[in-house]
């Protein structure tokens, strides 16, 4: 079995400083890592990156982590990275990484993603040249997702993961309004994660929508969001499978 | 026939329209300090009301503290929560 800890959306700043490290300190007794879903900081500074960092060095537990939108606000995402990569933290941006612990390899794929919203209900590759960007850039970061979970196949884990910030469903949104449906997430993501294939899926981001959802292929999906969770972290306890139930055999099964 | 035109054919003065003041408070929300886009602010009848967690009891009073100036002689009703921060007490099992 593995033991997978996961949050998003803890938004820490200077005022939050160790609120949640007596929580994190507790991981290596209940999880074999710890996912972060993005928006880790409230304006994507240094500064409060300093304090993420602070909060997760250290744990006894990998911890693999993707940056938000708000993350990005200070038009900082490099420097964030770098200082959460400094306290040993995975950041993923398009890439896979795989962290041995609790005796099992597990995948991690992982991307911030983008909105453009859900099938039937979404945005197109039309018009002006910004709404085209819009879709594009949503689409770029679910093909990179798609490839690393392919990689990760490939690589024999255990279980493979897919940690993204923005939804691959609209399950999870539920309690959010609907006409912000499209802000919050992209079927792209769901579909990048159907096509590779993938244990489970994670994601942040819809403060007000609900923890349990599924891609059409059947992909578990859980909102992390600390607000949805109402802790500090949730534990997922994920059976180990046969390597070839995650990789190019399972393909060639379906 | 009547040549008189109101000053604002739509109705009350732009500035004292709550719709648009609620709007200007959430940009403002979102775009200033706080950095705050979790919270929902909806119009009830004469008053406000505040919906969503938030990060911290400081962050909250920074919120209410813009909304109230923001919202200047509007009652405001708050249902802000803070996030908890515990460990879970249980753990969910994915067969």
């Amino acid at each position: 079995m593995i033991r997978i800890a996961a949050v998003g959306d803890i938004h820490m700043g200077p005022d939050s400083r160790g609120l949640l490290r007596p929580a994190f300190e507790t991981l290596p007794e209940c999880a074999d890592l710890l996912l972060l879903a993005g928006d880790l900081t409230r304006h994507g500074t240094p500064e409060e990156a300093r304090v993420v960092a602070q909060e997760v060095r250290d744990l006894g537990v990998p911890v693999v982590a993707v940056l938000g939108n708000h993350d990005h606000h200070d038009d900082k995402p490099d420097e964030v990275t770098a200082i959460l990569r400094d306290v040993g933290a995975h950041v993923l941006e398009g890439q896979g990484t795989v962290v041995e612990s609790g005796g099992s390899r597990i995948g991690v794929a992982g991307t911030k993603g983008f909105g453009g919203g859900f099938v039937g209900r979404c945005a197109g590759e039309f018009g002006e040249p910004v709404m085209k960007e819009f879709v594009r850039y949503s689409r770029r970061r679910a093909d990179a997702l798609r490839a690393a979970l392919e990689r990760l196949g490939e690589e024999g884990c255990d279980a493979r993961i897919a940690l993204t910030h923005y939804s691959p469903v609209p399950e999870t949104l539920a309690g959010e309004p609907l006409e912000i449906y499209p802000f919050l997430g992209s079927y792209l993501l769901a579909e990048a994660i159907d096509t590779a294939g993938a244990d489970l899926a994670v994601h942040g981001h819809a403060h007000a929508g609900s923890e349990h959802g599924m891609t059409s292929g059947g992909v578990r999906v859980r909102n992390v969001a600390q607000p949805v969770i109402g802790r500090a972290f949730h534990v997922y306890h994920l059976p180990v499978r046969d390597h070839a139930t995650t990789g190019a055999a399972a393909q060639a099964a379906r | 026939m009547s040549t008189h035109r109101p000053e604002h054919p739509g109705g009350s003065e732009p500035a004292q329209n709550l719709d648009y003041r609620i709007a200007h408070l959430q940009d403002r929300l979102a775009s200033g300090e706080l950095g705050e886009l979790g919270v929902r602010v909806e119009a009830r009848g004469q008053t406000v009301l505040l919906t969503g967690t938030v990060p911290s009891a400081p962050c909250r009073e920074e919120i209410l503290r813009t909304v109230h100036e923001e919202l200047a002689g509007v009652a405001v009703h708050s249902d802000l929560v803070v996030t908890e921060t515990s460990s879970p007490d249980h753990a969910e099992e994915l067969a």
